[in-house]
């Protein structure tokens, strides 16, 4: 009976449902103020968490400082086999767009790694970004790194906009990520 | 939230294999039911099969079509097992222009066809808010609620259990409830009605579960694209409901 009811009556029935439905999505529009900020958090759309770490040399970097560039923060260590197999693409990516304003920080976890032997990769294989030590783990705890490689893609307001977890990444994900944020607008 | 499953040295990523598990499950139930429609289990299985691999490689070409300078420096990416090189649009049509193709060479009647993938459907819908809850994805916004979670750093709506409860309730009323009627004969329901109905369920569903995400992207001005996007799809079935009552209820009255 309620079938046949609907059934002669489909294009009001419709009509109601789907005037109900957009007015829902009108008035549950996500608040969203001008001057607002998003938190800190290591995924995408969060503001990338900010740390300070030495590099292998003993020199501070600080994230925070490094708005307005594009950056690459990779989570490594030596013993991670693809860890190892991803560092000459990101090579590769950091000479062609380095100039243009990508940087990349390796940060070792050295807490679980042996430091000479990540220094010694390093230099044996010809890598010239910055490689920092993670000593005591906070910067990984920070960025909740779960599995090795795990990198983060920053654009340059300092917002994450990709997370890549597991590798080794092909050079072709990594140039089209680089190459996406810095034609970005500043 | 556990994004990686830790077993032994492998680092296997949750969302992924729940998704892969969603599928065969959702398959699985699928083939079960084919009896209930008026399909050939094997021109469906076979046309699933190639419509995923279609998917696969047509969302990795497209990916490369439209980064060619990137595959051009790097070809060996290409072949590159990395799930992150696949674009979701383009597979998608490829993998449903594919089907469809075969669908039609081999006379697949298509409203049957959709009514027996439904369950399917069903199934991988739940699989896939289990998936966002597993990576932390299509998280809620904050809001402080006895049942609120604790996620990226804010107390918020558990949008992911939401949408997989949605999809759990829909699975078991629109679908397998119906489906357990020994009185359902593939000849006395019309074809279509069963999927459009589900159709429209899931996209109300989602146009009312949307209100509640924070990860959203917006469209003009300040509304979720996912609420839209379901809203189109609630529009289209509900036409396409319509239409298919009427000319089934045409088709009895003569």
């Amino acid at each position: 009976m309620l079938d046949r009811w609907i059934i002669r009556h489909w294009l009001m029935f419709s009509t109601t449902i789907l005037t109900l439905a957009a007015g829902w999505v009108w008035v549950s529009q996500p608040a969203i103020l001008p001057s607002s900020v998003p938190k800190s958090a290591p995924q995408q759309g969060f503001a990338a968490p900010e740390f300070r770490l030495n590099t292998f040399a003993g020199q501070p970097v600080d994230l925070a400082g490094l708005k307005g560039k594009v950056v690459l923060v990779n989570f490594w260590a030596s013993w991670c086999q693809p860890c190892r197999a991803e560092m000459q693409a990101i090579q590769n990516t950091y000479a062609d767009y380095h100039d243009q304003g990508l940087v990349v920080l390796a940060v070792n976890t050295t807490y679980q790694d042996d430091l000479n032997r990540a220094a010694q990769f390093a230099q044996s294989e010809g890598l010239t970004f910055p490689f920092l030590t993670d000593p005591d783990g906070s910067a990984a705890r920070l960025y909740q790194v779960r599995a090795m490689p795990t990198s983060f893609f920053i654009d340059r307001q300092g917002k994450i906009v990709r997370v890549v977890i597991g590798g080794p990444m092909p050079e072709a994900l990594i140039r089209t990520q680089i190459e996406a944020m810095l034609k970005e607008v500043r | 939230m556990l994004p990686i499953l830790n077993i032994g040295p492998l680092a296997i990523q949750t969302a992924g294999l729940i998704l892969l598990a969603g599928l065969w499950m959702g398959l699985s139930l699928a083939e079960k039911k084919y009896p209930k429609f008026a399909v050939q289990p094997a021109a469906v299985n076979n046309l699933v099969f190639i419509g995923l691999v279609a998917m696969l490689i047509g969302g990795r070409i497209a990916f490369a079509m439209a980064n060619l300078s990137a595959f051009i420096k790097s070809p060996g990416s290409l072949i590159s097992l990395n799930p992150s090189l696949w674009d979701l649009p383009g597979g998608v049509l490829i993998g449903l222009t594919v089907s469809a193709g075969y669908a039609y060479r081999h006379n697949v009647p298509f409203w049957s066809l959709l009514d027996a993938l439904t369950p399917g459907l069903a199934v991988l819908l739940i699989a896939a808010g289990l998936a966002n809850l597993a990576s932390g994805n299509a998280y809620g916004a904050p809001a402080h609620l006895p049942w609120s979670i604790y996620l990226w750093g804010d107390w918020r709506h558990p949008s992911q259990v939401y949408e997989t409860l949605a999809a759990a309730l829909i699975l078991f009323l629109k679908v397998l409830f119906p489906l357990s009627r020994n009185t359902r004969k593939p000849e006395s329901v019309p074809a279509g009605l069963f999927f459009l109905e589900f159709g429209a369920w899931s996209a109300a569903a989602l146009v009312f579960l949307g209100a509640f995400r924070a990860d959203e992207t917006l469209i003009a001005g300040q509304l979720r694209a996912v609420q839209v996007g379901a809203w189109i799809i609630l529009s289209a079935c509900l036409f396409l409901l319509g239409r298919r009552k009427k000319q089934a209820a045409a088709q009895v009255g003569s």
